[in-house]
């Protein structure tokens, strides 16, 4: 079922750097599935794929014209939303709704008395109404009485011994800790004998996805017994399943889902949500189309977060920058359950002695979500710092520190590069004297995902030469709708402006949760399959149409060939389906073992740091990233940019702030709850690697978390290489500087 | 949003006759605080009357004796570009330009820049308890209160912040206001009487009577030479609401100080003066100030919460950043 091909993989470009790295090119032996397509050699000559393709439907995103969730407005829609607690922890007494539902258009009310509530927003009763005020009057005319509990909002509190447990008789109270790894002698006893041990102690804050369009979705139940649903969701095909379908009535495989286009997720639009079930119950009980989106205050509280983190840790190494070992123990807000509240910070270097103990701890808030490369800029954060405090105590160049204990031979060369563009050394020996101070940081970036099986695209040829592509997973932004048409295109040899592509549907079929930064990578080659299908199902017309061995038609780009010079455009070729249409289907088969290899990427960074305000301006980053094949460079390029603007946010402005007492976020609006904006957007450089990885048929991997990983932890280090101190909370605001500041010896 | 009636008077003196008419009537200008207020009913008002078909509230003008008169609805973007105050007020067309977002700026009004509320997240949302809105105490004071951007001066028993980036840029130049009904009435305050203390219960910190409107904002001619800088300390380069904004106005005699005053924003529940920094400069010279006025004068008499404490700093900085802004421009 399969055979097997030779070919040489590796650094496409820059072609400087390939000159300069000849072992980042080798020839490689892969067992190809029979009806897979043969993967491109790293010369391969491509004429759209890793070429500068326009979004294809960035007119209808800039004009307006896309439709979002949001803008879907079925003949009698009815609006819900819900009521959050105001308190961290309450129990709900009881819900006085006799005025809500005495409010004009009022349709349905839904109360949840008697639950216990274990975070501010968590919803204790909900809404449908004719109309949005109606909703809004309805809402504020509920009255609930609560019970007020004892909270405990953040990881220091709820670690106290007395503090009130999020579940209440748990004996190890709101710590959940993994077993203790075992190998601490051995590691103490490599530090013991290290000669040279720094240690810090990091700290992350929560930061909320503030994704602008809010979570939430359209429901409708259908009169013969199926339904539709729009959501804003990263997982349409997913979108439906369970809860949501049980309370809707309307089995799974009887709702159509769609997700045409999407306002941001990172990571918190996973499935259906609890607003979104009692949307689907609203739409059963009133029979109407029901449109429930959170607003802003509730997305901030409900929405999804980052955990933040304690995170100590100690580094050990040689006179000389070798590292030695890395002993580290780790707090994160798991909200209100635990999950994914550790930090990624010991996946990149080489650290022979090890030992790393993360713990989750349970508060009265809103459970965190994956959010773009979940555990990692935290970690990074932390362990790119402590790195370059060790260097610092060696005198030594931070870069150089990294490189010394870098086993990845791709991020090796982007080191090179990234310091060659950023200018490096001039940067690091610059020294300011004036208030104004400049400095320089960088750090490392790491992802693993060349995407996976098992999915299926769809390609449909008409005789007009009109092709559609079509599968259920949708585009959360990142350009894939515009990848695959020029995927498809490459292997027809058509224009990407004739390949149609239908994402958001679940009437295609199913796809992947826009997830691990693998969505590309796992269509991409299914894609480019379907393509070749449709080929030989052309071929195989012509064939008749010529009246020759279907053997002896080839395709070479762009057209058909025959024997005794008989030639085929492809759109004469499609002339020949008629009335019907050429209907295909292309699988993701399983990765290969590419050689490089996890996705390499490093950051540089420089600020000024205002030292009598403490304000930090980001003035420039240069990030290199490979992604395997980069298969658009200008929505790869997006990507990156997104990644560092969204870290540099996360470095030096987001921040959940909560009541400590009450519990409740005093800054959950986009004018008090710092995002990034224009004015504070650097020069970002981007220099993609690509590199064909030789895990699929279009060497493609993710790229859209591992650029959002370094970038925190570059600007930190520049940060500190600016003031000579450290500031070791983020995001680095002008208090936390100015307080860095006071404490450092003069 | 609570339903309300909308009255749309043509001029100013229609607008004060329907605030008169209507007790707890609310005049609305440009809308960017208030809206957001009464979407999240913090406030519920019955009756709104608007301003934004009145015709006779916008305009910037010179007046023979030398004062510039702004019309209170004239909006920050009207100040920003207008030619006569870039030229005479240069400092006060600075701090309008920087205000907000370019958006905001062309709908936000002086009158309503002047008149809007705190930002304080607890004031803002139902949710939280808030000493004006009629709890026993202010949560911000309390431990566990956010504080970062609360103010430090007049913060006992609220320790909310005024906003206004324009305001000090007013205070440093003498301005007056003028409130009012029509042609027929009105009367003119000094600048700091447009405020009170904030009192439990009582939401807006506005000395206005009943009926009153801020028509309009007089900057009086001065007889001698008039310096004014402006200095502002925020996190994010544009569209951020300030930590701490300075401003300072010099009144010279030659190279002397003769007067001095100097404003501060976001310190305070209402817009401050920094007395104690305008004694430490009036009557100094030009070269004698800019040699050694290190700015923290103008934290005298702060009283920060704890996390509020590197805003003293600020202040300082602020001031002395606005001491040798106005210096150095005109």
């Amino acid at each position: 079922m399969s055979r097997e091909v030779t070919y040489r993989v590796g650094l496409i470009g820059p072609e400087d750097l390939v000159a300069r790295h000849p072992a980042l090119r080798r020839e490689i032996t892969v067992q190809v599935h029979d009806l897979d397509a043969d993967p491109w050699p790293v010369d391969a000559a491509l004429r759209w794929v890793g070429r500068e393709v326009p979004r294809v439907d960035g007119e209808a995103k800039v004009t307006g014209a896309a439709r979002y969730t949001y803008d879907v407005h079925p003949h009698g829609l009815a609006f819900a939303g819900v009521l959050g607690s105001p308190h961290a922890h309450a129990r709900v007494v009881a819900v006085d709704d006799a005025a809500a539902r005495a409010v004009p258009g009022v349709l349905a009310v839904r109360t949840f008395a008697g639950r216990r509530v274990t975070y501010a927003g968590q919803i204790v009763a909900a809404v449908c109404a004719e109309n949005p005020r109606a909703l809004d009057d309805a809402l504020a005319a509920l009255r609930v009485e609560f019970e007020p509990l004892p909270a405990a909002v953040t990881t220091e509190d709820a670690l106290a011994p007395d503090a009130p447990r999020v579940e209440p008789g748990r004996t190890e109270g709101n710590l959940h800790a993994p077993p203790e790894p075992g190998n601490r002698a051995a590691v103490d006893e490599a530090f013991a004998a290290a000669p040279v041990r720094v240690a810090a102690e990091y700290r992350t804050s929560v930061q909320t996805h503030s994704c602008l369009e809010p979570h939430g979705c359209v429901a409708q139940v259908h009169p013969d017994g199926t339904a539709t649903v729009w959501a804003s969701t990263q997982a349409t095909s997913f979108f439906a399943r369970g809860r949501f379908s049980r309370e809707l009535g309307v089995p799974e495989a009887r709702v159509r889902t769609l997700t045409e286009h999407m306002g941001g997720g990172f990571g918190s639009k996973f499935g259906a949500l609890e607003w979104d079930v009692i949307a689907a119950g609203f739409a059963r009980e009133t029979g109407r189309p029901v449109q429930l989106m959170l607003p802003r205050r509730l997305e901030h509280l409900l929405g999804g977060n980052r955990p933040d983190s304690i995170q100590r840790l100690e580094l050990a190494g040689t006179a000389d920058g070798v590292f030695l070992g890395l002993k580290g123990e780790t707090f994160g807000t798991a909200g209100n359950g635990p999950g994914g509240a550790g930090a990624a910070n010991h996946s990149v270097y080489r650290i022979p002695a090890l030992w790393m103990r993360q713990s989750e701890v349970a508060t009265f808030t809103a459970r965190g979500a994956a959010f773009r490369a979940p555990r990692h800029p935290q970690g990074f954060f932390a362990l790119e710092s402590l790195i370059d405090l060790y260097a610092a105590r060696l005198g030594a160049d931070p870069l150089e520190v990294r490189r010394r204990n870098d086993p990845h031979p791709v991020r090796q060369a982007q080191w090179e590069l990234g310091a060659e563009r950023f200018g490096w050394a001039a940067a690091r020996a610059r020294r300011d004297a004036g208030p104004l101070r400049r400095g320089a940081g960088c750090a490392a970036a790491r992802w693993l995902n060349a995407g996976r099986p098992p999915w299926q695209v769809d390609l449909t040829v008409r005789a007009d030469a009109g092709v559609l592509v079509a599968n259920a997973a949708q585009d959360i932004g990142t350009g894939m709708k515009t990848v695959l048409a020029a995927v498809v295109a490459e292997e027809l040899g058509i224009e990407p402006g004739r390949v149609q592509v239908r994402l958001g549907d679940t009437r295609d079929p199913a796809g992947p949760g826009s997830g691990g930064s693998t969505t590309t990578a796992s269509l991409a080659p299914a894609a480019r399959e379907a393509a070749l299908r449709a080929r030989e199902a052309l071929a195989a017309r012509l064939a008749e149409h010529w009246g020759v061995p279907a053997a002896e038609v080839r395709s070479p780009a762009g057209g058909f060939e025959g024997p005794e010079g008989r030639r085929a455009s492809f759109a004469e070729a499609c002339r020949l389906i008629g009335d019907e249409e050429v209907r295909v289907q292309g699988t993701r088969r399983p990765n290969w073992a590419g050689p490089f290899g996890e996705t390499a990427g490093c950051q540089f960074a420089e600020v000024e740091v205002d030292t009598e305000t403490g304000v930090v301006r980001v003035l420039r980053v240069v990030a290199v990233h490979d992604a395997g094949r980069v298969l658009n460079p200008l929505t790869a390029r997006s990507q990156v940019n997104g990644g560092v603007l969204q870290g540099i946010s996360y470095a030096l402005y987001e921040e959940k702030r909560l009541d400590r007492a009450l519990g409740d976020m005093v800054n959950p609006t986009l004018d008090t709850y710092r995002i990034l904006g224009l004015a504070d957007c650097p020069r970002v450089e981007v220099l993609l690697t690509s590199l064909e990885a030789g895990f699929n048929n279009c060497g493609a991997m993710g790229l859209g978390e591992p650029a959002t990983v370094p970038t925190a932890a570059a600007v930190a280090n520049a940060v500190f290489h600016a003031l000579g101190v450290q500031v070791r909370e983020l995001p680095m605001t002008p208090a936390r500087v100015l307080a860095a500041l006071e404490e450092a010896p003069r | 949003m609570k339903a309300f009636r909308f009255l749309r008077p043509r001029t100013l003196a229609e607008a004060s006759e329907a605030l008169r008419r209507e007790p707890g009537a609310v005049p609305k200008a440009g809308g960017v605080d208030l809206l957001d207020r009464w979407k999240e009913r913090v406030e519920e008002p019955e009756v709104v009357v608007g301003l934004c078909d009145v015709t006779d509230g916008a305009a910037l003008r010179l007046e023979e004796d030398g004062a510039l008169v702004l019309g209170a609805l004239a909006t920050l973007a009207d100040l920003a570009g207008s030619d006569l105050v870039r030229r005479f007020l240069p400092a006060l067309a600075r701090a309008a330009d920087q205000a907000a977002s370019p958006q905001i700026r062309h709908r936000a009004t002086l009158g309503g820049n002047l008149a809007q509320a705190t930002r304080c997240g607890y004031w803002r949302l139902r949710s939280f308890p808030c000493l004006l809105r009629g709890a026993s105490r202010c949560p911000v004071r309390e431990p566990g209160g956010v504080q970062e951007t609360a103010g430090i001066f007049a913060n006992d028993p609220c320790a909310s912040a005024h906003p206004s980036s324009v305001a000090p840029v007013l205070g440093a130049l003498g301005a007056e206001i003028l409130v009012g009904g029509g042609p027929e009435g009105g009367r003119g305050l000094a600048f700091e009487a447009l405020w009170r203390a904030p009192e439990p219960g009582r939401s807006d910190v506005l000395a206005l009577e009943p009926g009153e409107l801020i028509r309009a904002v007089r900057i009086p001619p001065s007889a001698h030479p008039v310096r004014v800088g402006h200095a502002e300390v925020r996190q994010r380069a544009a569209f951020d609401w300030p930590l701490v904004t300075a401003a300072v106005g010099l009144t010279l005699d030659a190279d002397r100080i003769r007067e001095a005053r100097v404003w501060l924003g976001s310190v305070a529940p209402t817009p401050h003066r920094a007395r104690a920094a305008e004694a430490a400069l009036t009557g100094r010279r030009l070269a004698e100030v800019r040699a050694t006025f290190d700015g923290r004068a103008a934290a005298e008499g702060a009283t920060p919460l704890p996390g509020t404490a590197y805003k003293a700093g600020l202040v300082a900085v602020a001031a002395r950043r606005a001491l040798a802004d106005a210096l150095e421009r005109s």
